[in-house]
């Protein structure tokens, strides 16, 4: 189950001008917690809790316009250790929402 | 009105299929629509510093698929790939392969651009940390030795992308597509680059659970029966959105 997530988003050039919304299970909800903003450079730290099981998790685009986001770092507090995804630029629309939901990643380390 | 399953969950409010969640953001009814699931590049992090110039690899180890997928900051084998589960060939095609596959547990071996891939039995988190690390030391050494990862008959034996593409799509007609009609399955030859195959899984295969079964056991081994040479066999399916995988539903009296 996935009781929190944490997300930190920066924005590249064209900004969001508000606060987004996610979704799971289809079901738009608000963030607990928010600070910093989605301007250009921007970077937003939110906090959700859908204490859920997600089959789809996702992040909506705006509702006009377009939206670039730099980098998200998504930590998901689900099972015995929280663990973080990092995911890199992508741009959302009206007609777009972005993929939040990972499982944790496999080990990765450098040899 | 307040279901069973409410007051069993502590007195927490309903929430209906067509009611808003309570939780619910003031937004306009208009944005809430349908709209494309978008997919951004996941990161990498936590690259350890390294001196300039050192050869950078990063392990990856999948304990599910038992497998350690070694990424390498250069290209190993461009615009070709080599698989092998068999040492013989190895020595004769790839020393690369062939010190790796010399390690205790490795079953085959898969160089494909900056990648290698190594199919392993995987028994704990040390073990692979081990593995890996072992793996890391033995592709660098390759690398700094300025030795060829793969020896000249590697290329001047290799069959060209229309015989392999010829020989794919003969497996596929009289050998896979017959065999897994009867779940309603279907795989698709998308395209062949060099010798790396990509293919699609339509119908009962796209986001059937057993799909990898069916690519690793199946549709992996009669491609290489078709054509010895094939290296890397990548599934481009988006089996997210899969309509009709086999055993969506359960079959009658198993409800």
């Amino acid at each position: 189950m996935l009781d929190t997530l944490e997300l930190k988003i920066k924005t590249g050039q064209r900004g969001l001008g508000r606060t987004p919304g996610y979704a799971i299970n289809s079901h738009e909800i608000a963030f607990d917690q928010v600070s910093g903003g989605t301007g250009p450079g921007d970077v937003l730290m939110a906090v959700g809790s859908p204490r859920s099981f997600p089959h789809s998790l996702s992040l909506t685009g705006p509702d006009e316009g377009v939206w670039d986001i730099e980098h998200i770092a998504l930590t998901f507090h689900a099972g015995e250790q929280p663990y973080t995804v990092h995911l890199g630029a992508v741009t959302l629309d009206s007609e777009s929402k972005l993929n939040l939901w990972y499982d944790r990643p496999p080990l990765l380390l450098d040899v | 009105m307040r279901t069973w399953f409410a007051k069993q969950m502590n007195d927490a409010p309903a929430v209906l299929p067509d009611a808003a969640p309570a939780e619910a953001a003031p937004r306009p009814k208009a944005a809430i629509k349908s709209r494309r699931m978008v997919y951004a590049p996941v990161r990498a992090s936590g690259t350890e510093a390294r001196p300039e110039g050192e050869i950078r690899i990063k392990a990856q180890i999948d304990s599910n698929s038992k497998q350690i997928v070694l990424m390498v900051d250069r290209p190993i084998l461009p615009g070709y790939s080599y698989w092998t589960s068999n040492l013989h060939d190895a020595q004769r095609l790839s020393p690369l392969a062939a010190a790796l596959l010399e390690q205790d547990g490795v079953d085959s071996v898969l160089i494909h651009e900056m990648n290698v891939t190594v199919a392993l039995d995987l028994h704990s988190d040390e073990q692979a940390e081990l593995s890996a690390r072992q793996f890391g030391k033995i592709i660098r050494a390759q690398l700094q030795s300025g030795q060829a990862v793969m020896s000249e008959e590697f290329l001047a034996t290799m069959p060209s992308e229309d015989e392999i593409r010829y020989g794919v799509q003969s497996a596929i007609d009289l050998e896979i597509n017959p065999g897994i009609a009867g779940h309603s399955g279907e795989i698709t030859l998308t395209s062949v680059v060099g010798n790396t195959v990509y293919i699609k899984m339509g119908g009962g295969c796209q986001g059937c659970a057993a799909s990898s079964i069916t690519l690793r056991q199946g549709v992996d081994q009669s491609f290489r029966n078709a054509v010895p040479q094939i290296g890397a066999l990548l599934d481009e399916t988006d089996h997210a959105a899969g309509s009709n995988p086999f055993f969506t539903e359960l079959p009658s009296g198993m409800r």
